[in-house]
């Protein structure tokens, strides 16, 4: 088993594609800081008008934890595509070089194959988010500075305290890894269904879409379906920036993101075990 | 004997003589409160500072109050962010009595916690003061005022409670709970993509529960004085 997690994970890192998504998520990142570093205070102005109108706040608004914050709130749509590049090829693209017949010859079942490309899959997640971090977060205390976090909601007006922030991100970053391996799953699902990587990837982002402009949308015919959805709950690691942390919501969150990822698991491994591989 | 219009004349002078007393007493004691609060002319103090408002969360903030007369002031947090109320007037007991020449209305006394407080209505003479009318509660024996009421042309009406204690020579509070009005306050949901805990719910709901919670209404902001060094000569450095 481990063996074959060790050969996976080796393919995923093999590829220079992978390479491009820590790519991606580095420039975006970097832009984002540039963008902030040079104009900031207008975008800060912007968001904050209705504050400045009545409250004189000083010091450092715009330090490394907002604008981590805020790259992370930008890189809501690019993630998931990111994982979905990986993910939606572990299947569908051994399928494609017909390299998955030849894998299927080997003494192993075939749910201990789909466990181990998921397994592979969520890594890479773990990988990507870790990266994430790095240069979202710590690159950008770097660059500027650290203090009381300030948290701009529609209806309201959050500040953290600077020694209370770390362990928010923390757990934001672990909020986040279980939202992008429900992507990766349900990616890995619709990888099973194809012969091409392609398809897959566009699928899931195509989900991902319409899921959330529904969402957005608000219009009252959606309202009942809008809590099955898992789109609004990948937006759960936003509760730990807020004051009290609505623990109930995001649990609940979790538990529908948990719950998505295993039926995706599961329709994956029935769906592959029955699939005629000709290729 | 005594004419009618000379009877009338008494009688009115009888009348109107304690009052002037009393106005001359009023404006006196004004005066003489005004001056003392003048005699601070900066200070650094050691805060602790709670801002209740329904619309902004923000945990306890400690840190260095710096105030230089007139009305220079800034709270400065050790790397943290600081937030103080933008009033033409601000959080000093001398920005709350208008300045320049005023008429004093005496009120009178009155008894508030056991303490005989004498009430003053002071209108400033110069039409352009954002001040309109201070209402002041003065505790005439230690000569500070324990409660402003302070209608400003642009600010709304803002409460201010002083208690004082170990700096009440200087006229300084230990205590100070401001109460002031505020604006609603509302971004579009587009822009910053909040996280819904219940998703799905009505719209409405949401709307009326964020409207309710954000519209016109007062604030509190509660500041406690640990420790003032008082006249220390700041520079206006500290407040750029």
């Amino acid at each position: 088993m481990i063996q074959i997690l060790r050969i996976e994970i080796y393919k995923i890192f093999k590829r220079p594609r992978t390479y491009i998504s820590f790519g991606i998520v580095l420039a975006i990142t970097l832009v984002i800081q540039l963008a902030l570093f040079s104009d900031g205070k207008e975008f800060l102005g912007f968001f904050m008008q209705g504050i400045n109108e009545q409250f004189d706040v000083q010091g450092n608004i715009l330090n490394g934890y907002l604008v981590a914050y805020v790259i992370l709130h930008s890189l809501l749509m690019q993630i998931p595509l990111l994982v979905a590049l990986v993910a939606g090829d572990s299947l569908a693209g051994e399928a494609n070089l017909g390299t998955l017949r030849l894998l299927l010859t080997k003494p192993i079942s075939r749910t201990k194959l789909v466990l181990m490309k998921f397994l592979s899959s969520f890594i890479y997640t773990l990988i990507l988010i870790i990266w994430l971090a790095i240069v979202a977060l710590f690159v950008s205390m770097l660059l500027f500075g650290t203090g009381d976090m300030i948290n701009i909601k529609s209806d309201s007006f959050v500040v953290i305290l600077q020694n209370d922030v770390m362990w928010r991100y923390l757990l934001a970053f672990c909020f986040a890894t279980l939202a992008m391996t429900t992507i990766a799953s349900l990616s890995l699902l619709l990888s099973a269904f194809a012969d091409n990587a392609i398809g897959p990837i566009i699928s899931t982002m195509g989900i991902v879409v319409v899921m959330t402009i529904l969402c957005n949308l608000q219009l009252p015919v959606f309202n009942h379906i809008i809590p099955y959805l898992f789109t609004p709950h990948m937006v759960g690691w936003k509760g730990f920036f807020d004051d009290p942390i609505p623990y109930a919501a995001i649990g609940r969150s979790a538990i529908t993101l948990a719950a998505y990822t295993i039926v995706f698991l599961a329709a994956t491994i029935y769906y592959f075990n029955k699939k005629d591989i000709k290729s | 004997m005594m004419s009618i219009k000379a009877g009338l004349q008494i009688l009115f002078l009888s009348i109107l003589a304690p009052l002037t007393v009393k106005a001359d007493t009023g404006t006196d004691l004004f005066y003489a409160l005004r001056k003392k609060a003048l005699l601070v002319k900066d200070y650094t103090a050691d805060v602790n500072m709670q801002i209740d408002v329904s619309y902004m969360k923000i945990p306890k903030l400690k840190g260095t109050m710096y105030f230089k007369s007139p009305d220079k002031l800034r709270l400065e947090r050790h790397g943290g962010i600081s937030l103080l109320p933008k009033k033409n007037v601000n959080l000093t007991i001398s920005n709350l009595m208008p300045a320049g020449n005023v008429l004093v209305i005496d009120i009178g006394n009155v008894e508030k916690d056991g303490k005989k407080l004498h009430v003053l209505k002071v209108v400033p003479d110069d039409d352009q003061n954002n001040i309109v009318l201070a209402k002041l509660w003065v505790d005439e024996a230690n000569l500070v005022a324990v409660r402003a009421e302070t209608t400003t042309r642009n600010d709304g009406t803002i409460i201010m409670d002083l208690t004082f204690g170990k700096y009440i020579n200087w006229g300084l509070p230990d205590k100070v709970a401001l109460l002031v009005d505020l604006k609603d306050y509302k971004l579009p949901k587009g822009f910053t993509l909040d996280y819904e805990t219940n998703p799905g719910a009505k719209p409405d709901a949401q709307a009326e529960k964020a409207a309710k919670a954000s519209k016109g209404q007062k604030g509190t902001i509660k500041i406690n004085y640990l420790k003032y060094d008082v006249n220390t000569g700041l520079s206006d450095e500290k407040f750029k």
